[in-house]
């Protein structure tokens, strides 16, 4: 499901009819595509694996291709074996000689005399080996979340088994995605784009060779012979490959220089993908990249239905298509836009942080009155004019989401400054690590009057122990003994965060006001069968 | 410098062009030239820009480092402006085609303008 503002440049690109064609590498056929007229050329050396056609349906895919694409003539091809490409003997797999040289075939088909080569993760290697082989035919190198010693950098032997095991047994469920792009897990849109993904890329017999045979992968050897200029890009806290591995590199290229950047996500067209190409363009063209200038300050908010597990699915199916009705009709009449849906993720923006709140917490009631239960997260930020906000800020309001609890309103900061006078009403929620900001970000929740006060809260049954979980007769217990939130985290050993949750939980479930209550409620009902 | 015995004109601009020669081509820019692309991926509003010899010098060298052909066709010549077409090909068949329009001062290229389009 789409939303209904896509732009018309993001629909032309899903459905843009990118040729394919093939180049023969000794007997075996190589697929690749060749996108923009840039006046030089540019080779895209993927990754473990890939999919030529299936690149242009991932949005972080299509936006990263259109960016190198605008200035370069970008050439893109399938490794042997993967993607489009023919499929080799698994028993028999080319060395890492044979797929360099496929790039070279690739050119020669293309009328590439000379290129920029891009190589990502596994691809570097191969794009390294390239540039000491070839120097008269690389133009400059640019390697991001790159690695000369697979075992060293990427992981030990051990959990090479490990992970070999899991792409055999589950090969084709997106399983492997925690290993690559763990911030992407919740994403239930990419993730079911990154099982497709696998299985359009690799068997998984394929995927298992494919994986040992990276992990012959040395080339420590020829890096002092690489002459190219030398751009190295590398996420600090990448989960793939460590960070060293491109310290090692720019330490040993003679005319390197390394760039890291904040994000833990691996893949090159996942997180801050702008940032990536900003920094390779900038390499290239000696320019710094021109910013897209239509861009607008808006307050972002994301709608999640929360806990989808405990409805049937024809209910769970009725009740959330008629949350998505609620959704368009409150967002209108609260003067956004529904800009974005992916799944059970709901994205819409406003002109002005107090709108998106008093729209949440209309949608927090909506979704009670409905059946569901809503987590959503509020942030503003600069994000593209057009189509879905697909930039820093869009990813940081739906991690906010993510992390939001039951009913919650999460916000940052920023949203309660410039809503101040508003008449809306905040509560301190710590400070919590965002992927690919710099600092840990100032988090407050959104409390209407109509959350501490309600007006009609439906009458609760008589309050009964028995309707806590076994956790939350712990946390009664813990409160009844005067302890703080910060006491029974640590007690418990959970966050701080899930304690307030708990706490909020328990007080609506025995319909009372205060700890104070929960302290007395417990008191009574301390006994030989109590809590 | 091959600037002062080389008149740009039509038949220069060819002979360079179709014989892939890039020194040929940078020679025949001033050194604050302009160049100009406007293409479906640097629009009329944003179209990318090459300013200066040096750089037009690379933006040369890259385009004639690519095994393809180049043929151009008809060149129109009228006092300070020059005007060419160019259709190329590639090896496995994708072929580009371009319009430039060119703005000479002092018999060298000042300003040039090109837009393009290729098959993709």
């Amino acid at each position: 499901m789409v939303g209904d503002q896509k732009s018309s440049g993001q629909a032309d690109n899903l459905v843009r009819p990118i040729e394919t064609r093939y180049a023969l590498s000794g007997d075996v056929r190589i697929a690749y595509q060749v996108v923009g007229q840039g006046s030089f050329d540019l080779v895209f050396v993927p990754g473990f694996i890939s999919n030529l056609d299936l690149h242009w349906e991932d949005e972080g895919y299509t936006r990263l291709l259109r960016r190198l694409s605008a200035f370069s003539r970008l050439i893109l091809f399938d490794k042997r074996g993967t993607g489009l490409s023919d499929r080799v003997d698994v028993h028999h797999l080319p060395s890492l000689d044979t797929r360099m040289d496929d790039v070279r075939a690739v050119m020669d088909a293309a009328g590439s005399g000379r290129a920029a080569l891009l190589g990502a993760s596994e691809g570097a290697p191969m794009a390294m080996l390239f540039a000491a082989t070839y120097p008269e035919r690389t133009r400059a190198l640019a390697l991001y979340g790159g690695y000369a010693h697979f075992h060293k950098w990427v992981m030990p032997p051990d959990r090479l088994e490990a992970f070999i095991a899991t792409a055999e047994t589950a090969w084709g469920t997106g399983a492997t995605l925690a290993n690559f792009a763990p911030g992407r897990v919740d994403d239930t849109h990419f993730s079911t784009w990154w099982a497709r993904f696998e299985r359009l890329s690799a068997s998984p017999t394929a995927a298992a060779a494919l994986a040992r045979m990276n992990a012959d992968i040395d080339v420590r050897g020829v890096l002092a012979a690489i002459s190219a200029p030398t751009l190295l890009i590398h996420r600090r806290n990448d989960v793939r490959v460590d960070p060293d591995a491109s310290r090692f590199l720019a330490r040993k290229i003679p005319n390197a220089r390394l760039v890291e950047t904040p994000g833990r996500d691996h893949p090159i067209w996942t997180g801050d993908v702008d940032r990536v190409a900003d920094l390779i363009e900038e390499f290239l063209t000696g320019e710094r990249a021109v910013g897209e200038a239509e861009r607008v300050l808006a307050a972002l908010l994301v709608t999640r239905i929360y806990d989808t597990a405990r409805l049937g699915d024809r209910m769970w199916s009725e009740r959330s298509e008629h949350f998505h009705e609620t959704w368009r009709t409150l967002v209108g009449r609260h003067g956004g836009r529904c800009t974005d849906v992916h799944g059970e993720m709901m994205i819409s923006r406003f002109d002005g942080p107090g709108r998106a709140l008093r729209c949440a917490a209309a949608l927090r009631d909506a979704a009670q009155q409905i059946g569901v239960a809503s987590a959503q997260g509020a942030h503003v930020g600069e994000i593209e004019l057009r189509g879905p906000p697909a930039g820093l800020t869009g990813r940081v309001t739906i991690q906010l989401a993510a992390r939001a609890g039951r009913g919650e309103i999460l916000a940052s900061r920023l949203v309660a400054d410039l809503a101040v006078g508003s008449g809306l009403h905040f509560a301190d929620a710590g400070r919590v690590s965002i992927d690919e900001l710099e600092e840990p970000m100032a988090l407050v929740l959104a409390m209407s009057e109509q959350h501490l006060e309600p007006a009609c809260r439906p009458k609760a049954k008589a309050a009964e122990p028995a309707c806590l979980t076994a956790r939350e007769s712990e946390v009664v217990s813990l409160i009844a003994d005067g302890k703080s939130n910060a006491a029974i985290a640590a007690e418990l050993r959970l966050s701080g965060h899930t304690v307030k949750r708990h706490v909020a939980n328990i007080l609506l479930k025995l319909d009372l006001p205060s700890r104070a209550a929960a302290a007395a409620f417990s008191a009574r009902q301390t006994g030989p069968d109590g809590p | 410098m091959l600037t002062k015995t080389q008149k740009v004109d039509g038949a220069a601009i060819k002979k360079a062009i179709e014989g892939r020669d890039g020194k040929m081509l940078s020679s025949f820019y001033a050194d604050d030239a302009l160049v100009r692309v406007i293409d479906r991926n640097n629009p009329p509003s944003k179209p990318r820009e090459i300013r200066g010899r040096a750089a037009i010098t690379t933006f040369w060298d890259d385009i004639c480092s690519r095994a393809m052909t180049h043929k151009v066709d008809a060149t129109i010549a009228d006092g300070d402006s020059l005007a060419f077409t160019q259709a190329c090909a590639y090896p496995d068949g994708t072929k580009v085609f371009a319009a430039a329009m060119l703005e000479l001062k002092n018999g060298q290229i000042a300003r040039q303008t090109v837009v393009q389009a290729w098959d993709e």
